[in-house]
């Protein structure tokens, strides 16, 4: 297993070469200068030229790849154009925030969606199974956007009871991991109803239950336990999901996590913050998609890494 | 006894009465030591740097924690801040600066002219990051004439360069902190201003506390909060749900429903910033200064800021802010008149077949896909084929200083908002024939001989009435020529608590909650 791991882990490194190449040549073709942007509309062109020699855009491109990649060596993601800060330090003032927010958007996802996933495939097309389906169907087609805002009318505006916006206390946190785990929730929801209802119609149910089972073992101990590798694919593929999609969340609640960060930099033309923030959230990626394969291990003893 | 007993009755009465009335006057009094003030804005401030700073808001933080030499009000007159008076040569080329005597920086640092002079020698200096630099640009020398007094030479006579020095981009750093910090003075500011930094967390608030050594009155409020709100909408729910005190920037649509509320003030002075459609004059059918009128005329304004921009702008009348310097409304108004347009057209020779490549930028100024959107319309009303192309700003940006023959702007909105209160930053910065791209950002190509020498004349020119009538000369001959679509000055739109009294507004889009009361 052990093995198994590191040479995960060691496989990272190209891959993350390959997104830090594709990155950076394809972020040179969009339209539009850094120093441009940096300047301001009022500047003159010989500041717009001054400052493009001092990020050194100047230099060919081959070359500031090659600079970019010496650096990436020594874990330095370099400097922001727009504040000259230490990339690393822009990003880790922000991805505690969004980490903190994508886990309890996905506790919250769990707990809510495979309950009710269950409770949906053991009744189905029963009242609860219309409900579950139906808000599962609001909760996917709602606009984030506008769920966010009428969490704030609601909760903040009319009742009073939660702050609109900011971060500081565990009150922040509860409409933005709402309004991010409502499609998260209707997905896991729909995805292990789907799956359930697949086990429960397979033979060794049908031989637990004959056996005389209680109902309750047969789902949970039965039917759930083989339906988890779907749903772990799932929850692990919407958690690294969450951790870049949560842009229109934390644009609304203003919280100041990585994805406003990216677009933010992306307005500005900030290559290195963007460069820097893709390539951590590619890293998560891939430690999520390794923990969701040690998970299966876990979970399905036909499942070996050794 | 009786009478002694009735006595002290009335006695207690009067003194009940007395106390009642001192608690309803107390009540109603204005408290002026108001523990925090939360300010909710749209955007993080990118460095704290004066001389890095391009945009308003951040330059507003920088102004509280700074201070500047002189400030301008907002009837563009000059009052003394951190310079105390100044002194002009005969020539209009040497300025002697008098400076603040007894005020320290923020950390303890005396100020003085050798701090001064270390700001001015950073701004000045090619190797650090100033992209308004050009400002200050005429600056041939500054020296020290003794601590208090430093003298600065022009390279040329430049009327405008008093109000220039209420710019943050000139505010003194302790000179202190620079050794400490280094370029990282951005992130650990110390001036001379009312307020100190006291947090920054990034993308989510900055908090300033109340400089103690400040030289000036005492401010009233001892911590300022600028909490990071991108989304307009939830900064105005904050503002109704009672989370912050100043709303930054509320959303134009929203602004009848936020009035109706006892509970808040709305304040919108006129803008420096005016918003237009260029017009290219060199290339293309907008060549001809016929077809450029006729577009002025095409173009309901009144209408764009009555239904687009719900009121949160007033048409140009002239081809500067009204609260400029310089301003003067044009006799002459293009008012809306197709038939005219159409008129004007075809004394032209317009061609009716060609199409009409407009450009906008999305969000970057107030509904300017949808300004641009209207305008199209408007054109394609007097039989103007046209065809729009939005962009977001950095790839439309990069397009605007290309060169005569290499650029491809036709019609394009922009905006234009000077810092500086004075006619000369818009006429120079955007006609003069020298600011041609690519030398410079008048990105309508716009030249005029007779133009240039009145904006010249107005440079060298230190009386100010006679330099008045120079700039409306210069205004009357670019109005006429139309190098853009006249469309509007923008109003800087703030919404506070109403119980916060005593604000202070400015047409520059800075506000100062220094000396504000609580009722």
């Amino acid at each position: 297993m052990l093995n198994y791991i590191i040479k995960r882990l060691f496989s990272t490194v190209p891959v993350l070469i390959g997104i830090s190449l594709l990155l950076f040549f394809m972020l040179r073709m969009l339209p539009g200068d850094p120093a441009q942007v940096l300047a301001g509309q009022m500047a003159t062109p010989e500041e717009i030229e001054n400052i493009r020699q001092q990020l050194g855009l100047d230099r060919p491109i081959y070359e500031q790849y090659a600079a970019y990649l010496i650096r990436l060596a020594r874990l330095d993601l370099g400097r922001s154009a727009r504040t000259q800060n230490p990339v690393t330090q822009e990003i880790w003032a922000r991805l505690p925030n969004t980490l903190l927010l994508a886990v309890v958007a996905i506790t919250l996802a769990c707990l809510f969606g495979i309950p009710a996933g269950i409770i949906s495939a053991v009744r189905p097309y029963s009242w609860i199974d219309y409900l579950v389906t139906t808000s599962a169907l609001f909760g996917m087609s709602m606009p984030v956007f506008w769920l966010g805002l009428m969490l704030v009318v609601v909760f903040a505006v009319i009742l009073k009871w939660l702050p609109a916006g900011g971060t500081g206390s565990w009150q922040h946190v509860i409409l933005p991991s709402i309004t991010l785990a409502a499609f998260v929730v209707a997905f896991i929801a729909r995805m292990t109803r789907s799956t359930m209802l697949e086990t429960l119609s397979q033979d060794f149910t049908t031989t637990a239950r004959s056996k005389g089972l209680q109902e309750r073992v047969v789902v949970i101990k039965h039917a759930f336990k083989n339906a988890m590798i779907p749903i772990i694919t799932v929850v692990g593929l919407q958690f690294g999901l969450l951790l870049g999609g949560a842009v229109l969340t934390e644009t609304v609640f203003a919280w100041p996590g990585l994805g406003r960060l990216i677009v933010d930099s992306i307005l500005a033309r900030d290559y290195p913050v963007i460069q820097g923030a893709i390539l951590i959230f590619g890293l998560l990626y891939i430690m999520v998609n390794l923990v969701v394969d040690l998970i299966y291990a876990l979970v399905d003893p036909r499942i070996r890494y050794d | 006894m009786q009478h002694i007993i009735l006595r002290l009755k009335n006695i207690i009465w009067i003194l009940m009465l007395m106390a009642g009335l001192g608690l309803i006057l107390q009540s109603a009094e204005a408290r002026a030591d108001i523990a925090e003030l939360t300010i909710g804005i749209g955007i993080d401030a990118d460095t704290l740097n004066p001389q890095e700073q391009t945009t308003s808001l951040p330059m507003n933080m920088c102004e509280l924690i700074f201070d500047t030499l002189v400030y301008q009000t907002t009837d563009a007159k000059l009052e003394p801040r951190l310079v105390a008076g100044h002194e002009i040569s005969s020539d209009g080329l040497v300025y002697t600066l008098k400076l603040r005597q007894g005020v320290k920086f923020s950390d303890g640092t005396p100020y003085d002219a050798k701090a001064l002079k270390l700001t001015f020698d950073r701004a000045l200096d090619p190797k650090m990051r100033v992209p308004l630099r050009f400002i200050i640009n005429m600056i041939k020398e500054v020296s020290i004439v003794d601590d208090y007094t430093l003298q600065i030479t022009l390279k040329y006579p430049f009327a405008p360069f008093a109000p220039s020095l209420s710019q943050v981009l000139v505010s003194p750093i302790s000179p202190a902190a620079i050794e400490k910090y280094g370029d990282d003075i951005r992130q650990h500011p110390v001036g001379a201003g009312p307020y100190v930094l006291k947090e920054w967390v990034k993308g989510d608030r900055i908090v300033m506390v109340r400089n103690e050594n400040y030289y000036g009155p005492k401010p009233t409020v001892a911590q300022l909060t600028f909490r990071i709100v991108p989304e307009t909408a939830t900064r105005e729910a904050m503002l109704r749900a009672g989370q912050i005190d100043i709303c930054y920037k509320p959303l134009p649509s929203n602004l009848a429903a936020l009035e109706a509320d006892p509970n808040i003030t709305v304040e919108m002075p006129l803008d420096t910033r005016v918003i237009f459609m260029g017009l290219n004059c060199k290339k293309g059918v907008t060549a001809n200064k016929l077809v450029r009128q006729a577009f002025n005329y095409a173009v309901d304004k009144k209408a764009i800021v009555n239904k687009i921009l719900f009121n949160t702008a007033v048409p140009m009348e002239g081809p500067v802010s009204p609260i400029n310097f310089g301003y003067h409304k044009m006799e002459h108004q293009y008012g809306y008149n197709p038939e005219k347009a159409k008129e004007l057209l075809k004394k032209a020779n317009f061609d009716f077949s060609k199409t009409v490549q407009m450009r906008t930028p999305n969000g970057r100024y107030l509904f300017d896909k949808q300004v641009s959107e209207a305008i199209q319309a408007y054109l394609q009303a007097i039989g103007v084929k046209t065809e729009l192309r939005t962009y977001d700003w950095p790839t439309y940006v990069a397009g605007l200083l290309k060169p005569i023959e290499e650029t491809e702007l036709e019609v394009f909105l922009l905006g234009w908002g000077p810092m500086v209160m004075d006619a000369d930053l818009t006429l120079y910065g955007q006609f003069h024939s020298s600011v041609n791209p690519p030398k410079g950002l008048g990105a309508a190509h716009y030249s005029n001989p007779e133009f240039d020498k009145a904006i010249e004349e107005s440079r060298l020119e230190q009386d100010p009435q006679k330099r008045l009538a120079l700039l409306i000369r210069a205004s009357e001959i670019v109005w006429d020529d139309c190098p853009w679509i006249w469309l509007h000055t923008e109003k800087f739109v703030i919404a506070y608590k109403s119980k916060i009294k005593g604000m202070v507004v400015t047409g520059t889009e800075l506000f100062y909650p220094t000396y504000v009361t609580i009722k």
